[in-house]
């Protein structure tokens, strides 16, 4: 009953944090300066998740030279080709490699 | 549905189709998890479609499988979804030319692969970006389901030592690069990346939030410094 009550107030409330900014302003006129900072949620965001994704049990970011080595090389690819699967198959293969040889 | 939307739909697909990779290992991890907490399993993965939310879910269901009391078990899960209000409001500009049922359904599938390529398509005419946001929505929404309750039977049994889960930063970081086109862009992505790292250490990630609003102050100065 609990564990049922708890993934409902979660749900809820996943729900309504990602509701919340479209229902409340997609019909008033924002303020330049806003919309001017409503461009950059998509890089900053995305850019701190994929540090936030590294971060281990202890509080510490896990990055080494397999890591570091296939995020440049991924970033390389993705500006090159624009392809995901690409950039998939070129950033794990680098990153077992080096993590098996490096 | 018009040919126009089939196509538009085929790409949707395309692009989702190696974002799906981190889904799996993720799902059997999620499905594990649930084996080990305790909880009932239907419950469990039910909490596949009542929150679908992949890191939320996994916090709320170890959390609780460990014993920690519920309410802060609840609270956890939602400080980890909290980017989620940042999504809200990066696509809300965009939902101004969009219908009511759509404003009310869009949020529920909005995981930050739909918003991470959503996010490449917002200049796109109204229809267009609706029919392409439902298709990768409806896409991970089905994988996210198959994949969890998969994840019950054979996430104890995959190898650990293939470190699938490393797909999702790599794919993010992808999706990072094709979405900076001027320099403003660049020093938001950079400062929030630094600034995470910075506040690794707070709770339950919670400094992806420190790191995303450094980030999204730091593009709008240098946006402002630039004109």
């Amino acid at each position: 009953m609990t564990a049922l009550l708890s993934i409902l107030a979660v749900g809820l409330g996943t729900y309504l944090s990602r509701a919340i900014m479209i229902l409340s302003l997609a019909d008033r006129k924002l303020p330049d300066g806003v919309v001017v900072a409503l461009r950059f949620v998509a890089p900053a965001v995305l850019s701190a998740l994929v540090v936030a994704l590294l971060i281990d049990a202890e509080g510490q970011v896990a990055i080494g030279v397999p890591e570091l080595s296939a995020f440049l090389l991924a970033g390389g690819v993705a500006y090159k080709t624009k392809n995901h699967v690409y950039t998939l198959i070129v950033g794990m293969t680098v990153y077992w490699l080096a993590g098996r040889f490096g | 549905m018009m040919p126009a939307d089939r196509e538009i739909v085929r790409r949707a697909l395309r692009d989702a189709l190696p974002l799906f990779a981190p889904i799996i290992p993720f799902g059997l991890v999620f499905g594990l998890a649930v084996t080990e907490s305790g909880i009932n399993h239907f419950l469990g993965w039910s909490s596949s479609w009542l929150i679908f939310a992949g890191a939320a879910q996994l916090t709320l269901i170890s959390l609780l499988g460990s014993g920690t009391a519920a309410g802060a078990a609840i609270m956890a899960a939602v400080v980890v979804n909290a980017r989620h209000v940042m999504y809200s409001a990066g696509l809300a500009p965009t939902f101004k030319n969009q219908p009511t049922w759509f404003r009310w359904l869009a949020p529920y599938v909005l995981v930050d692969q739909v918003f991470a390529q959503a996010s490449l398509h917002l200049d796109d005419a109204p229809r267009d970006f609706r029919v392409y946001y439902l298709a990768l929505g409806s896409v991970f929404w089905i994988g996210w389901q198959t994949a969890t309750a998969a994840g019950l039977f054979i996430g104890p049994i995959v190898p650990a030592e293939l470190n699938l889960g490393f797909a999702a930063p790599i794919l993010f970081i992808g999706i990072v690069v094709l979405g900076i086109d001027t320099r403003p862009k660049l020093v938001a992505a950079v400062v929030g990346a630094a600034v995470t790292w910075l506040t690794a250490g707070l709770p339950n990630r919670s400094g992806l939030l420190v790191g995303a609003i450094a980030g999204i102050l730091a593009g709008t100065i240098a946006e402002r410094v630039r004109r």
